[in-house]
């Protein structure tokens, strides 16, 4: 099995009059394991179904290994999708289900037999062949939905968020297992995911999109450290916000005026002097000041305390907002009480031409 | 049992297990056991006791005029002991012919002549084809309307589909009998056309066709075949149907794997739901042929009820075609590989 790679150009969908997915170029590298995360109802479905070719786009091209896939049904596409519910066949054993996309391609019983029997080997289903899907647990009928993927040697597998049915030990287990099948075969994996922590953990590069836009593409790091939107700092990852009114800014910094004091942040969107701008500190860059030499310092009223088991999580209220520290959890803090002087680096925060935040 | 006290109290629960009770015997057990009865005894008619009666008559006449000039004491009380005895042999010859012997036995159900035998299996033959017809015809009906019609279509058609039901069964049938006829639609278009004359009638006789009857019963049931599969197919997940054609499943092999498979109780119930109504119907055999092209068995089973007055032989005919209907709804259910809980659904 090979990878190929997945290319959308100025690809638009449109249901009627609504727009489900504003011109979207993206490029899928192959061979790597690229997810589409965001909010319910962002357009992910959609543009998943463009791919695996249930839809033509409105406008705009969808290329595979550099074919043109335009007018090409799901059949004649080198995809194979694994559906939301995963659709497994509940009246056929769990060999048939993966082998029926051989018996499409017409191979005889026994070679489909033998190849399905090596694919539920490769997920980890020995001797579950002869069952029927509704014998087994969630995670097991997931293994059989992707060897029933697999069989038809896809190029690109498309994934449509498989791991929201199970509990969450079993999603952190299938993270792992999915990531070692995608290394296994070297299959261009679109995975789809409204769970922030499962594209973090599981992809090379992730895709945050927001109402039918896609905000920000790049590798897990550059989605964390640097989200390129308000929104992406807010959906990946918790960050606090402080608005405000940009004072002075230079190629670098930004200073920005909030209710709170002054800040000084990373000028990321090459503001100017009177923007409207937002900063976003993450709470593990924020600390307690306790005679540190920080950039920025503020004064906030101690709310309480969550145990998180490696870290702490500490509330505040600064102004009138909520503000977060995490702090590692290395018990020797004293209690907190009353007004606590917080602050932060300059570097660690960054300053964004305002705009709409993740408003789950 | 106990459930039902519980929730609905003794008084409720009196009354429903009473209404199930009657509800069971009355519409079930009754009807049936009296017919089964019927079917199994014949009369025992003597055509010649009305001859003999009268000729016992005409001795005990002759015995009593015999008795009155009797002198000698003992021939008195010799002839007066024949006279009782012949009397008591009139009353109860008498007996017999008001209410005469019954037979049991299957005499009416081997009774069949080989001309009945022949329809009856004609009928059921044909009502085989007729279902067959109205499954190929509302298989894809229902599937279009269960999984490829907007939901606003899917409620026309199926609306479209009940209205007619809302009409008498004759007038639907007569309606096809005024398409059929002689000078009926079809003929008058073909006329129209020049391709018959109703001058020289050479006009299409489709009445006289078999096929003229199947058409009317596929179109006086096609409900009972449509809903039962439209139900089952309307509950499969329609992601089965792209995940097959994700596959390269092809439209024969998605419907062979995936959707069949899936709605078989529909399809069963169906079949057995159709062939029943067909095997039995009496009105669309009797107004698509006006007795042009042979009887059907329904036909013949009504003659013996209402016009020979042999109710054995007629309660033998129906149940007869009852024991084909239980022997055709076991088949569908080994068929299908469905159970009784599944059909019930
Ligand atoms: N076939 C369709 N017809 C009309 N609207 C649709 C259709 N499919 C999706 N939509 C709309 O497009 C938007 C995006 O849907 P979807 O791609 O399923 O979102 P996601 O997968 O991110 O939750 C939703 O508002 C949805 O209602
Ligand atoms: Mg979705």
């Amino acid at each position: 099995m090979h990878g190929k790679n997945v290319e959308l150009d100025k690809v638009v969908m449109r249901f009627g009059g609504f727009t489900a997915v504003q011109q979207t170029s993206l490029e899928i590298r192959a061979g790597e394991f690229f997810s589409i995360l965001g909010p319910s109802g962002c357009g992910k479905t959609t543009i998943l179904r463009m791919v695996s070719g249930f839809i033509e786009p409105s406008e705009g091209r969808v290329r595979i290994g550099g074919d043109d896939m335009g007018g090409r049904g799901p059949a004649r596409r080198p995809t194979a999708l694994i559906f939301q519910n995963l659709a497994l066949f509940p009246l056929m054993s769990n060999w048939e289900n993966v082998a029926f996309g051989l018996e499409a391609r017409g191979l005889d019983k026994r070679t489909r037999r033998e190849r399905a029997y090596e694919l539920l080997a490769l997920v980890g289903l020995e001797g579950k062949e002869a069952q029927r899907p509704g014998a087994l647990s969630g995670g097991q009928r997931q293994r059989v939905a992707i060897a029933r993927a697999l069989a038809v040697e896809p190029a690109v597998l498309l994934l449509d968020e498989p791991l929201s049915a199970l509990d969450l030990k079993l999603r952190q287990y299938m993270r792992a297992e999915l990531k070692a099948i995608q290394r296994k075969t070297g299959v261009t994996f679109i995975f789809i995911t409204h769970d922030q922590g499962e594209a973090l953990t599981m992809s090379d590069r992730i895709a945050v999109m927001r109402a039918g836009v896609v905000e920000q593409v790049g590798t897990t790091d550059e989605i964390y450290d640097r989200p390129a939107t308000p929104f992406v700092a807010t959906f990946v990852g918790e960050n606090n916000v402080l608005s405000g009114t940009v004072a002075e800014a230079d190629a670098a910094y930004a200073r920005i005026e909030t209710p709170l004091g002054p800040v000084r942040a990373r000028n990321q969107d090459a503001l100017a002097a009177g923007q409207r701008a937002m900063v976003f500190v993450r709470p593990e860059r924020a600390s307690l000041v306790n005679g540190h030499d920080l950039d920025n310092r503020l004064t906030g009223r101690f709310e309480r305390r969550d145990l998180e088991g490696s870290y702490v999580n500490l509330f505040f209220t600064v102004g009138d907002q909520p503000f977060i520290v995490h702090e590692p959890n290395l018990d020797r803090q004293a209690a907190l009480e009353g007004e606590v002087r917080l602050g932060f680096q300059a570097d660690d925060a960054v300053a964004m031409r305002a705009g709409a935040l993740d408003d789950a | 049992m106990r459930d039902l006290v519980r929730s609905y109290g003794k008084t409720l629960t009196t009354i429903f297990v009473a209404l199930v009770c009657f509800w069971v015997l009355i519409m079930i057990v009754l009807p049936q056991a009296f017919m089964i009865e019927q079917s199994l005894w014949t009369m025992q008619r003597d055509s010649a006791l009305g001859v003999k009666i009268d000729r016992a008559y005409a001795d005990l006449a002759t015995m009593n005029y015999d008795l009155g000039n009797a002198r000698d004491e003992s021939a008195k009380t010799a002839l007066q002991a024949k006279i009782d005895a012949l009397q008591a042999g009139i009353s109860d010859m008498e007996q017999r012919e008001t209410k005469p012997h019954k037979i049991y036995g299957l005499q009416n159900y081997t009774a069949m002549s080989g001309l009945h035998f022949r329809i009856f299996v004609k009928s059921i033959v044909y009502a085989l084809a007729v279902t067959v017809l109205a499954l190929l015809v509302c298989y894809p009906l229902a599937f279009t309307i269960a999984k490829l019609a907007t939901p606003q279509r899917a409620a026309l058609l199926l609306l479209g589909l009940v209205i007619p039901y809302a009409i008498n069964e004759l007038l639907r049938v007569y309606a096809w009998l005024m398409i059929l006829d002689y000078q009926g639609v079809i003929n008058s278009a073909l006329e129209a056309l020049g391709l018959v004359s109703f001058q020289d009638k050479t006009w299409v006789p489709f009445l006289e066709y078999s096929g003229s009857v199947f058409v009317a019963l596929i179109y006086a049931y096609v409900l009972f075949m449509v809903f039962p599969i439209y139900n089952t197919v309307e509950t499969l997940d329609k992601n089965q149907l792209e995940a097959a054609e994700d596959l390269g499943g092809s439209i024969w092999r998605t419907h062979w794997r995936v959707v069949i498979p899936h709605a078989k109780p529909g399809i069963a119930v169906g079949c057995i739901m159709t062939f029943m109504l067909s095997v039995g119907s009496y009105s669309v055999p009797q107004i698509m042929t006006r007795g042009k092209s042979g009887d059907w068995f329904s036909q013949l089973i009504y003659r013996q009820f209402f016009e020979t007055q042999s109710w054995n032989l007629g309660a033998a005919y129906a149940f007869s075609l009852v024991l084909v209907c239980l022997v055709f709804i076991l088949l569908m259910m080994k068929l299908f590989g469905v159970g009784i809980r599944d059909i019930a659904k």
